[in-house]
């Protein structure tokens, strides 16, 4: 669905992602690990266009990003940001509402139908009692699902996330992720997620790309990609790489100095 | 004992022997001033008091003006200390003046008492009408020792204003508006200059119940006070007189208007109190009662 | 589930409309010469009917010629004030911005002051045009200082409006030090800001920005509010948000330019109304934007009125009083805040 071709980008001088290619296939969940500065959150940019990579071409289902209209790539990718703060307190049903701007056209108010699908939104998201709270008075972990809500009323093919799982206390990280995964396995949307946490990447992604210094380093299913040797050559320092307990996925733990 | 006594008388005496005369004058805001008489350096500090000095026949006594004194001609050639409310208190110390005149009218409370404080005597005058003006002129008279000049001058302008009186005696008073600010609409009220000026020239001034000196009037009431004769006193040298005439033509219901009679008065004739109060005087009589001075 | 429908910017819309209304009939009757109320209100209909009837020669001049389009320009002043306020706002995303901080009314102050200064024009010809195009001239400037990379980035814009307004204001101080006391006086009139030379030719000046303004922003609405939440959210929901930000920053810039060149620097309408709105309807601007304009217009209008009756003959400066409502009014709002909803 997405076709990544030999894109290299730089906000100045530096290199920040160099003749980076893959491909998502429909309906995969991926995941983009790497080190602070390997390019996950900037990969994620290109990828809805925020940024524009200096060479090398972005593809959805074959058609350039760089021709397709704004509304057009909004009606397809949707993305959860890191950021959930709102400058001005908008209340929850206005930020979802907010997910059917590309499909409003010259008319800008909603018709019954965007209610619908907000409302839906909402509800699949266990947000439909906040609704008309002002959202700078919910916790991280309902303002996160407030966002994926707006990401759904935007009916999308693909969701982004980035960072998605940062200020949220386990409870949340789990009902985040558990939500997430089932909007893949059940509706079938196309996930991509940067994360730097690898063991959750690990358990809930279908496939992982590992980034180094702006290149991918590794890309395969999670026990290709996490072992203790990609791990070091990567992030520089030894970790211990079994296996999780009761899934089976590679899990990583930290060792101590005295450990080794 | 004798000696001390004797010492004593004749220190006092070599004190008082060696400063020179002077005389104590108490202003027109009720200060005590002295200074050496007659002033043979003397600083204005306004326009008025300059033309007032000269018409007393002082000229090389003044050292230095303000920027403001345009008349006469040789005013403008003397050194000049500054506006009416900055002084450039430097050169008033290099000018070494015996005495310095200031207006109450114009210049500044604290700049009277700092030039007290550097030790130059400041005599004020205040004039509030045309008579304070003649007062003023007397005053002004004792103080540079110019006194028969003066008593002159008063009686020609007394003569005159009655002769104005006169002329315009049992005559209707035409409503009168003196228009002296164009942006916002200032005119005079009671108290001032224009308001005495207007009155004694057989008018009527539509704004003399107003308080205030320099009331600003919305051209509503304005409409509704009718007047019949309105008069710009031009202060503005850029001023465009075509372009105020422009202005008042909308507004056609106001008789003044339709009958074309605005006219440009020069305000130094008609908001300085000095002794060319009096051509204001006449020159504000003309322009109300025309008729009457076809002869002249 | 209460939202911004269609129906609902309709009511408020109508509502505030009829309050405009309502100020404008008042505002008629009222002033420092006083005509019946009936006889006011008949001489202006009278008038939009074309015939002459009622009242005295002066009573329609003073009716038609002074208070009528001081009405009319007072209330597109606050309109476009208020509008400009709302946009600037969301523009910069700062609640403390009001239409003059990025120098526009400065520019404009230089303009007049400079004109003032060579003796061109007087109020009512002449000194908006010079004004007007002192205000353009900076929002050139600011605008070629205030990009980052080529593109308008908030912050910068703000800095650079700061700095050239600051700059500007040096440039009025010298001005004013320079000039004489009557020009002073015109000067300092002109910068409290009044409406006592209100005419037709400023109505018709201003007339095009305001009304092209009012219907060309509000169709970007909704863009504004996605613009809100995050630049980046809107560029991911499909807003060019550098064009956003160009129209919005071209078109507030000329309102506030038309505005300030007919009556000088008034102040509070543009910061004080968008806010006032905000916390009575809520900040999505498809109800903001029309419900800001209305409230403006009436505010203006009602301070105008007030500034030329309350100490009649005198005029007041219309600045005075809207600081002197406006301000206590908003504070009294600030407090209630929570007892208020949104609708």
């Amino acid at each position: 669905m997405i076709e990544v071709n030999s894109i290299s980008f730089r906000y100045h001088q530096d290199w920040v992602l160099q003749d980076v290619s893959f491909r998502v296939e429909k309906g995969e969940f991926i995941g983009v690990i790497g080190p602070n500065g390997s390019g996950k959150s900037t990969l994620l940019k290109i990828l809805y266009r925020l940024l524009d990579p200096q060479r090398g071409e972005v593809s959805f289902k074959l058609v350039p990003l760089k021709r397709m209209n704004r509304m057009d790539i909004a009606k397809r990718v949707a993305v959860v940001p890191q950021e959930t703060h709102a400058l001005f307190p908008f209340r929850v049903m206005e930020i979802v509402l907010m997910g059917r701007f590309p499909y409003l056209g010259r008319l800008m108010f909603e018709r019954e139908e965007d209610l619908e699908i907000a409302r839906k939104a909402m509800d699949w998201t266990k947000i439909l009692p906040f609704s008309e709270r002002p959202i700078d008075e919910l916790s991280g972990g309902e303002r996160k699902r407030v966002f994926i809500a707006k990401a759904l009323a935007q009916e999308p093919e693909i969701i982004l996330l980035d960072e998605p799982t940062t200020n949220l206390d386990i409870h949340h990280q789990i009902d985040f992720l558990n939500l997430i995964l089932t909007l893949n396995r059940e509706r079938g949307l196309t996930i991509v997620m940067a994360s730097h946490d690898m063991n959750i990447a690990s358990e809930f992604c279908d496939r992982l790309i590992l980034l180094k210094e702006g290149g991918i380093y590794k890309m395969g299913t999670p026990g290709e990609v996490v072992t203790q040797e990609n791990i070091e050559h990567v992030y520089g320092c030894e970790v211990w790489v079994d296996q999780h307990p009761v899934s089976g996925m590679p899990r990583i733990s930290l060792l101590k100095k005295e450990m080794k | 004992m004798k000696i001390f006594f004797i010492l004593f008388i004749l220190i006092f005496l070599c004190t008082s022997v060696s400063s020179p005369a002077t005389h104590p004058f108490k202003d027109e805001v009720g200060r005590e001033v002295t200074f050496p008489f007659p002033p043979k350096r003397i600083v204005s500090l306004a326009p008025n008091i300059t033309e007032i000095l000269f018409t007393l026949g002082i000229d090389e006594e003044i050292v230095g003006v303000s920027i403001h004194c345009n008349f006469p001609e040789k005013a403008k050639d003397k050194i000049q200390v500054g506006s009416y409310i900055s002084l450039d208190f430097e050169r008033v110390v290099s000018l070494k003046p015996d005495l310095v005149i200031a207006t109450g009218a114009g210049n500044t409370r604290d700049m009277v008492e700092r030039l007290g404080k550097l030790g130059f005597p400041t005599y004020v005058i205040f004039p509030k009408n045309f008579n304070d003006i003649l007062q003023s002129i007397a005053h002004l008279g004792q103080v540079v020792d110019r006194e028969k000049e003066a008593t002159a001058v008063i009686q020609d302008m007394k003569r005159r204003r009655q002769k104005m009186v006169e002329l315009t005696h049992g005559l209707p008073r035409p409503k009168v508006f003196l228009q002296i600010g164009e942006a916002p609409i200032v005119t005079v009220g009671k108290g001032s200059f224009g308001d005495d000026l207007i009155h004694l020239a057989g008018g009527e001034n539509v704004s003399g119940n107003e308080k205030e000196m320099y009331p600003r009037l919305g051209m509503e009431e304005i409409l509704k006070r009718s007047p019949e004769v309105i008069l710009i006193s031009s202060m503005n040298p850029k001023g465009d007189y075509r372009r105020i005439l422009q202005e008042w033509a909308h507004w056609k219901m106001i008789p003044a208007v339709k009958n074309g009679r605005i006219h440009l008065i020069d305000s130094d004739l008609i908001d300085r109190p000095s002794p060319r109060i009096i051509n204001g005087l006449e020159e504000v009589a003309r322009m109300l009662h025309p008729e009457r001075f076809k002869k002249y | 589930m209460k939202m911004i429908t269609l129906k609902k910017v309709v009511i408020v819309s109508v509502l505030l409309g009829c309050l405009l209304i309502l100020v404008v009939l008042l505002s008629i009757t009222m002033g420092s010469v006083k005509v019946p109320p009936l006889r006011s209100i008949r001489i202006l209909l009278e008038s939009i009917l074309g015939s002459k009837e009622t009242g005295s020669e002066t009573e329609r001049a003073i009716i038609l010629s002074l208070r009528v389009p001081r009405i009319i320009l007072a209330g597109l002043v606050g309109a476009g004030l208020s509008l400009s306020g709302v946009i600037f706002q969301a523009l910069l995303r700062n609640p403390l911005a009001d239409p003059y901080i990025l120098g526009v009314s400065s520019g404009a102050a230089v303009g007049t002051i400079f004109a003032i200064l060579m003796g061109l024009g007087s109020l009512s010809f002449g000194l908006p045009i010079a004004s007007f195009l002192g205000a353009l001239f900076t929002v050139i400037v600011v605008f070629y200082f205030g990009r980052q990379d080529g593109k308008i980035h908030p912050n910068t814009l703000l800095l650079a409006g700061v700095i050239i307004s600051a700059f500007l204001s040096a440039l009025i101080m010298f001005f004013i030090s320079v000039s004489q006391k009557e020009e002073l006086h015109t000067i300092i009139f002109w910068l409290m800001g009044d409406f006592s030379f209100s005419n037709p030719q400023a109505i018709r000046m201003i007339l095009p920005y305001i009304l092209f303004g009012i219907c060309f922003l509000y169709f970007h609405a909704q863009q504004l509010n996605l613009i809100l939440l995050g630049e980046e959210h809107a560029l991911q929901l499909g807003v060019n948000v550098e064009r956003l930000r160009l129209i919005s920053y071209l078109s507030a810039s000329l309102i506030t330019a038309a505005s300030v060149s007919v009556c000088g620097l008034i102040g509070f309408v543009g910061l004080i109304v968008p806010h006032s709105v905000r916390l009575i309807f809520g900040p999505d601007h498809r109800l903001l934007m029309p419900s800001s304009v209305l409230v403006g217009a009436s505010f203006l209008i009602a301070s105008d009125t007030f500034a030329r009756s309350l100490l009649a003959p005198i005029e007041l400066p219309v600045g005075v009083i809207t600081a002197a409502f406006g301000g206590p009014f908003f504070i009294y709002l600030l407090k209630t805040r929570k007892v208020i909803k949104t609708l």
